[in-house]
């Protein structure tokens, strides 16, 4: 049985948390800044509350972590010098050099790394990459991807609107669909990206829009938004191919509309979340994925590669932004300048 | 007024029959084409006057022309029909190449003729909505837009349409400039910058211009915008393809698909989903301004110079493809 300490314990450590219940893994304890949040979620599962990481590394098997996104390359390398497994919430890393030396830290360490892009666990995403792999629309062309919703909210020091720690709404909310159109189209070859906030600081809205070119000749469109109103989250995927078209809209594909009245005003949650009830959810199917992985040595549908190389492309798209011009990435299997 | 139709090169030809028909006050004083066989076969069907040249046609002194021939050679029909007076509703893009373009304008204004761009989504119903609410200031600023014009290939109509030299170009040259003319309406405001990706994969064995395209603009006013112009629908989508945007405001994102008001029909004829569009005629109103404008004798709400302005922008993306770079728009 392995042992589970989690990092973080915002809405993604309480989430990952209660993916890990399903599992036979043992939840050890949490450490998180807020302490009344560590203490609460360690009184729900019976675990420990610890004081620092050190507590921690000398505990458990394996170090999920949930912090923010800044905090990952530190936490990451002192977990792999314990010779602890890791699984890892999106962005691997901040910057693409961070993600390249975690990368590697943990080969050399053989450590094993799982980093938590979860759209590859949502149903009808993975079904889509299913449809795709097997032939279904032929050769992709023009993949548009849109991941809509509102900006995050957090009680204090919300580091998800500090672009130096989470990179912004061009790598904390769009690297998902980075991530997700290489597993459709492959390796990305060149980035365009303009965002609201870059161009209009003073906006009370952010929303992104990112062109990839893809190595094998496809094309990519992503768009992001944290302009919408709390508490809408809506997802679109079109996969256009030369032999067909895959096409997703989670408010066509919502089973239940609620339309009942609402006393005062509706509470939002933090972070926008999708709401289309599923008997599993997609963040349980991926943490029984990487408890598998880590058991039983299974292959996780998500490689420590991939999660360098969106980390790569969103750090172009906010190096592209800044210059309105493409950016050419460096082919990552080379390693890095 | 007296209306002629000069050439049935696109098809929109057709349907402008029916809508010169219906409006009040408008003779469809008959039609001309370079293609003798489709021209007497479609004055035939549509049972107007066929004219056996455009000089025919324009001797019968029609008060305006529309010139729905190939996109290459909108100028020569212009230069004829401006020489004698004659206004001009020009289908767009109104030339493939920035002299001819320029040229078109520049014939138009020295004769003192009218010269309308054929952009029919300026009369939208949704489209003038929301045009109405943002001068209104309803939304603040605009920050950005997420466009999308796909259709279906148009060779399904004419095969010219991909034709490098009669076209232009592709999807690109097909697709930019209807969401170009859009935003450069609402925005009161000029493309300052372009960048443009594309692929060959969509109909790879059956045409030889780009199919997939996505472009990225900017505006003098600080707004950028994406335009997906793909020819991406495969040709038994319910319908033709679509133009959509998501317009990024000061308060909040306004969502609009141009042609959603439609009716499902699952029928045994066709055996797929069909999508049958019930709202306004935007074609109607387009050529209703035409005829209104020469009637009025004032300027078309929409001009020559957005037709060049759209082309402009058009070749900028192309010059991007060359480039591989975001380039500046060479303002004429």
């Amino acid at each position: 049985m392995k042992k589970i300490g989690i990092v973080g314990t915002g809405f993604m450590g309480t989430t990952h948390a209660a993916g890990w219940a399903a599992t036979p893994a043992q939840i050890s304890g949490f450490l998180a800044k807020p302490q009344q949040e560590a203490s609460t979620l360690a009184k729900q599962y019976n675990a420990k509350n610890y004081p620092d990481l050190d507590a921690m590394l000398s505990d458990v098997d394996v170090v999920d972590i949930c912090s923010p996104t800044h905090l990952h390359h530190e936490m990451i390398l002192r977990t792999v010098a314990a010779g602890k497994d890791i699984i890892c919430e999106k962005p691997l890393a901040r910057t693409t050099k961070q993600a390249y030396e975690i990368v590697k830290a943990c080969r050399e360490a053989d450590v094993k790394l799982l980093v938590a892009h979860v759209v590859r666990f949502f149903p009808e995403y993975a079904l889509a990459q299913a449809e795709v792999a097997n032939g279904k629309i032929g050769k992709p062309a023009v993949i548009r991807l849109h991941r809509g919703s509102y900006r995050p909210k957090k009680p204090a020091g919300n580091w998800f609107l500090d672009e130096e720690k989470s990179g912004g709404i061009l790598m904390d909310l769009m690297i998902h669909d980075y991530d997700y159109a290489r597993w459709i189209a492959g390796d990305v070859e060149t980035v365009f990206a303009k965002n609201v906030s870059r161009q209009h600081p003073d906006a009370p809205v952010d929303y992104g829009l990112v062109i990839l070119g893809h190595r094998s000749g496809a094309i990519s469109h992503i768009a992001g938004s944290w302009a919408y109103p709390p508490p809408t989250f809506r997802t679109h995927l079109e996969i256009a191919g030369d032999r067909g078209l895959i096409e997703f809209d989670s408010e066509d594909t919502a089973p239940i509309q609620n339309l009942t009245l609402k006393s005062g005003g509706a509470d939002a949650p933090d972070v926008g979340l999708p709401a289309s009830p599923v008997s599993e959810s997609p963040y349980t199917i991926q943490i029984k994925e990487f408890y598998a992985a880590l058991v039983d040595g299974k292959t996780a549908r998500i490689t420590p590669e991939d999660g360098l190389a969106a980390v790569q492309i969103a750090e172009a798209a906010i190096q592209s932004a800044q210059t309105n011009q493409p950016v050419y990435l460096t082919p990552l299997d080379g390693g890095l300048k | 007024m007296k209306i002629g139709i000069l050439s049935f090169a696109h098809h929109h030809g057709e349907a402008y029959i029916s809508n010169l028909r219906n409006m009040d006050g408008v003779e469809l004083l008959g039609v001309a084409d370079d293609d003798t066989t489709r021209g007497e076969r479609l004055a035939h069907q549509h049972e107007a006057r066929y004219f056996p040249s455009y000089e025919a046609l324009l001797e019968a002194k029609p008060d305006g022309v529309i010139i729905c021939t190939e996109n290459n050679k909108h100028l020569p029909l212009a230069e004829m029909a401006a020489s004698q007076g004659i206004n001009i509703l020009c289908e767009k893009p109104i030339a493939t190449k920035l002299a001819d373009a320029k040229s078109i304008v520049d014939t138009c204004d020295k004769a003192g003729v009218l010269l309308m761009t054929a952009f029919p989504m300026r009369f939208s119903a949704p489209l003038l909505e929301i045009k109405k609410r943002l001068d209104n200031g309803d939304f603040g600023d605009v920050y950005c837009f997420n466009g999308t014009n796909q259709g279906e290939l148009p060779t399904v109509y004419r095969d010219w349409f991909a034709d490098p030299e009669l076209a232009g170009g592709g999807a690109i040259m097909d697709h930019t400039v209807h969401l170009v003319d859009i935003m450069r309406w609402f925005l009161e405001a000029e493309v300052e910058t372009v960048y443009a990706r594309s692929n060959h994969i969509f109909h790879a064995d059956e045409v030889d211009v780009e199919t997939g395209a996505l472009e990225m603009l900017t505006f003098d006013n600080g707004v950028f915008a994406s335009i997906d112009a793909s020819w991406s629908r495969p040709p038994y989508w319910p319908t033709w393809g679509g133009l959509t945007f998501e317009m990024v405001t000061q308060r909040g994102v306004v969502v609009m698909d141009a042609f959603r008001q439609n009716i499902n029909i699952y029928s045994h004829d066709v055996k797929r989903a069909n999508w049958a569009y019930w709202g306004s005629d935007i074609n109607h109103a387009m050529v209703k301004e035409f005829v209104d404008a020469i009637r009025e004798n004032r300027p078309p709400k929409v001009t020559g110079i957005d037709g060049l302005r759209a082309v402009e922008a058009t070749l900028a993306a192309y010059e991007s493809l060359r480039s591989k770079k975001s380039v500046r728009v060479k303002a004429s």
